[in-house]
């Protein structure tokens, strides 16, 4: 009798122990959140080897690489030839310069010399006319 | 009035921009280019000047001597109007540009008038605390009516070498004051 009890207390424990119980409400959306986040993370790695995969080709990898050289060689003689074309526009413009600064000194100086072959004149005309009288 | 008083302060408060170039070309004068076989026109202030020196050759020595004059002005005006034939332009043309002289200020050291050929030359030096502070040049010829005015601090040494260097004799202050004696009206 004893061990028939026993028995029937084990079982129903265990009923009670393994009895069906409802899932949390959230709880089928976190497990489908986590499945597509699962799914996207292994299709991004999937992309990204399938673009690295191209340059596992020696011929892709060199012509790459003979491209970016190309590049900034064709690059830096650009940038070397607008810096070029600066510097001798800006020499161009100081040379006009110079010049005009030039032409005005030049001007100023044939103006005095002008005023001063004038008074060379009036003085001359005076010291004749002082030589006259005496 | 306001207005009057904004423009006052503006004024007083930019002493460097009055005294950048000081003398005015009238309106008529700047007209004449228009009548003109062949116009001139140099306007370089500080900044213009300065950079333009940079170019001026150190080896050269007509350009060193440029340079040096240049180095301390503050600016170069020069207007210069060359014409087909005589009468194009009018005295009161250029009795405008000699009324903007008659400040204290400045004073003629060379004041020609030519009855022989008619070429009327003055020359005016600006001098502040003793020192030549500016120098401007009239001529009015024939054919040509030229205005150079020169701004800044110029030792007249200087001015001689200007005027010696490009093949023209020296202008020392003797020969300046023998002018003013000989001005001749």
């Amino acid at each position: 009798m004893s061990v028939d009890n026993d028995m029937n207390r084990t079982e129903d424990a265990l009923k009670r122990v393994l009895r069906r119980q409802p899932a949390p409400d959230s709880f089928a959306d976190r497990v489908l959140a986590r499945v597509a986040e699962r799914n996207s993370a292994e299709s991004g790695r999937g992309h990204r080897d399938s673009w690295w995969c191209v340059f596992v080709q020696p011929l892709v990898r060199w012509a790459t690489a003979t491209a970016l050289a190309v590049a900034l060689v064709a690059g830096g003689l650009h940038y070397r030839q607008v810096q070029y074309d600066k510097a001798e526009r800006e020499r161009a413009q100081g040379e006009a310069a110079k010049q005009r600064l030039m032409l005005a000194l030049r001007i100023a100086s044939s103006k005095l010399q002008l005023a001063k072959s004038k008074v060379n004149e009036i003085n001359a005309d005076q010291a004749g006319n002082r030589e006259e009288k005496e | 009035m306001k207005m009057k008083m904004l423009w006052l302060v503006l004024l007083l408060a930019s002493p460097g921009l009055v005294q950048a170039q000081d003398i005015k070309l009238p309106a008529d004068v700047e007209k004449l280019s228009a009548k003109a076989k062949e116009t001139v026109e140099v306007t370089m202030d500080g900044p213009m000047l300065r950079w333009a020196s940079k170019f001026l050759s150190a080896e050269d020595p007509e350009e060193a001597k440029c340079a040096k004059l240049v180095a301390n002005l503050k600016g170069i005006y020069v207007r210069s109007f060359e014409f087909d034939k005589e009468g194009a332009y009018s005295a009161a043309d250029v009795d405008a540009l000699r009324s903007q002289l008659h400040s204290p200020v400045w004073s003629r050291v060379v004041g020609v008038r030519s009855e022989r050929d008619g070429n009327n030359v003055d020359v005016f030096f600006k001098m502040e605390d003793d020192k030549m502070a500016g120098i401007v040049i009239i001529a009015a010829e024939a054919k040509e009516l030229t205005f150079v005015n020169i701004v800044g601090p110029l030792e007249v040494d200087q001015l001689a070498d200007l005027g010696g260097e490009f093949g023209i004799p020296k202008l020392s202050p003797k020969s300046l004051s023998k002018a003013q004696k000989g001005d001749r009206r």
